[in-house]
């Protein structure tokens, strides 16, 4: 079924009985012609490895909706990813906080240095493209090093991935996604935890659910079709990989299994996650 | 040091209120000593349910502003003289008051009391940034209805980015013939959502509502109502008590009736 209209309206029209025999478990399908170019991935708050010390990264300040506009935004993405990625760091770990364009002051920096404290790392320095981000810094006692971030943010490609280029290193992510958040990564994203309904995952990338996966869930998002979602139990609000929709069948199974959805010409199709095999896509 | 403890939703009407005020009564007449407030700036109503509505002279909101002291503004119950109650503000809007205004009231409060209960307003907005700004443990109350679940999940969410790391649950208007009848979320249902530890599971009973405009919290009235039962079994769980969960209070079901449960939908 091609249905070129919104994904809302490309819902309505979903047949009432989906076509059991050409799927392996009842999920409804819908391909559509959704331009990948939609869904562009901004950036989140990236915590990265390099050389002993820990880069936290904040997305340059936007107004994209999808972006966080205020601190209150980022501070919230902030410890979220900390708790949920405690253990890849050993204790008293210094943290480079590059600052990016955002304007912070003490308080703010001050809390950042908390938040991280909570998660046993230490703020040393700060890097910024702002004169009065690098005073408060300076004031603090931290580290300055004020100078354009963008250098930083190309040599990570922290920019949104376009079809073609390599992706981010995987984000693991140790916790329950609980409603109203939302994961965006441009590479590969693994929970080991629950996908809660009300949250979701953009991800250009595969997405690995250890859990229970009852959120929304888009992999691919920037256009590439082999790319998975697997769930140790897989209820979905609703799937996409690259332009391609499904949501889950109005009746669960009575039994879940791990599962593996992928991309086919007639749609997405579930399999079994035991003996699942990539299906060469022509 | 008080325990301080903050009752809190996400979606209104959810019973947060009823259960800070029979919480709060149950710990009193345990001995403890228990001060209540009313984080509900310019919707207040616990003082309804406590039937204290006359006797407040002053507010929260006029302690903040140094229009009087706390002592001044603490309204005693004299039916149990163990709880006082903070009001909040009727007239003036939430944004009267800020964070740190608040951590400080809450931190004199704390001096005094064995627990310290924060009614926080629906919402996750500054109200409810306000009630949770002090608080070192949450209550969360749900009905089980997918809106209130969800709305739970996501404040649930928040309280751990605020780094209130203690949270329970308790599940509010539980009607056993409706679970049964596969007509309701079932406590396992929404525990497999929230996935916090569970506090309590209070029935549905509409002598919550008479004791709500009687102003006479259940538990205050020595009923022997389920409800009541169970907000008492609450707030000796909350000391630490294993207290079994009432057979009404609908156990966890097993395996087989889930799956008999999902054969009898098809
Ligand atoms: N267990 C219950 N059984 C019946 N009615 C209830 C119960 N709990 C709460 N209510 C009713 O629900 C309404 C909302 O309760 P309230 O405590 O004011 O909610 P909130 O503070 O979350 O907005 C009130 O009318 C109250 O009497
Ligand atoms: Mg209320």
């Amino acid at each position: 079924m091609t249905v070129d209209s919104s994904i809302t309206s490309a819902l309505e029209k979903l047949p009432e009985t989906p076509e059991e025999t050409v799927l392996p478990t009842a999920m409804e399908t819908i391909t559509q012609t959704q331009t990948s170019a939609e869904s562009v991935t901004p950036l989140q708050v990236h915590l990265k490895a390099e050389s002993g010390n820990l880069l936290l990264i904040l997305p340059p300040q936007t107004e994209l909706k999808e972006g966080p506009a205020v601190w209150s935004d980022l501070w919230l993405q902030l410890k979220q990813r900390l708790s949920a990625g405690e253990k890849f760091w050993e204790p008293n770990t210094l943290v480079h906080l590059i600052a990016e364009n955002w304007l912070l002051d003490g308080r703010q920096l001050q809390e950042i240095a908390e938040a991280l404290a909570e998660s046993k790392l230490v703020l040393k320095l700060v890097q910024t493209n702002r004169r009065q981000t690098a005073v408060a810094a300076a004031a603090a006692g931290y580290s300055v090093e004020q100078e354009s971030a963008i250098a930083y943010i190309n040599q990570y490609q922290l920019t949104s991935t376009k079809p073609g280029q390599p992706f981010l290193e995987p984000l693991y992510l140790e916790t329950t996604l609980r409603s109203g958040v939302e994961i965006r990564h441009p590479g590969t994203v693994i929970v080991l935890g629950d996908v809660n309904p009300g949250s979701s995952i953009i991800a250009d990338g595969d997405i690995i659910v250890w859990g229970r996966l009852r959120g929304f869930v888009h992999a691919g998002a920037r256009g590439k079709r082999e790319c998975l979602i697997m769930a140790l139990q897989m209820e979905p609000t609703q799937l996409r990989i690259a332009d391609f929709v499904a949501r889950a069948p109005e009746n669960p199974p009575a039994q879940f299994s791990p599962e593996v959805a992928y991309v086919t010409d007639e749609g997405i199709r579930i399999a079994k996650g035991l003996g699942f095999q990539r299906p060469d896509l022509s | 040091m008080a325990r301080i403890i903050v009752v809190t939703s996400g979606k209104g009407g959810v019973g947060k209120t009823t259960s800070t005020a029979n919480i709060g009564m149950a710990l009193a007449s345990r001995g403890n000593k228990i001060v209540v407030l009313d984080a509900d700036f310019g919707l207040r109503n616990l003082d309804l349910l406590l039937g204290l509505e006359n006797r407040i002279v002053y507010t929260a909101l006029d302690v903040m502003s140094g229009e009087c002291t706390l002592e001044d503004a603490l309204v005693k119950d004299k039916r149990q003289p163990n709880l006082a109650l903070l009001p909040a503000a009727q007239n003036r809007t939430k944004d009267a008051v800020n964070t740190d205004q608040m951590k400080q009231l809450v931190t004199d409060l704390a001096q005094q009391y064995d627990y310290v209960l924060i009614d926080c307003p629906a919402g996750i907005e500054m109200g409810f940034k306000n009630a949770i700004i002090a608080a070192k443990e949450a209550v969360i109350v749900t009905t089980p209805e997918i809106s209130a679940v969800r709305d739970a999940d996501r404040v649930i969410g928040l309280l751990e980015a605020h780094s209130i790391k203690k949270i329970h649950l308790i599940v509010n208007r539980i009607r056993p013939a409706m679970v049964q009848a596969n007509n309701m979320m079932s406590v396992q249902d929404v525990q497999e959502i929230l996935a916090i530890p569970i506090l309590g599971i209070v029935p549905d009973d509409e002598r919550v509502i008479v004791s709500t405009n009687k102003g006479e919290p259940l538990v205050l009235a020595g009923s022997n109502s389920l409800a009541a039962i169970a907000y008492n079994n609450i707030a000796r769980r909350l000391e630490g008590e294993k207290v079994p969960f009432l057979t009404l209070e609908t156990p966890p079901e097993g395996l087989w009736e889930r799956m008999s449960r999902f054969f009898r939908k098809k």
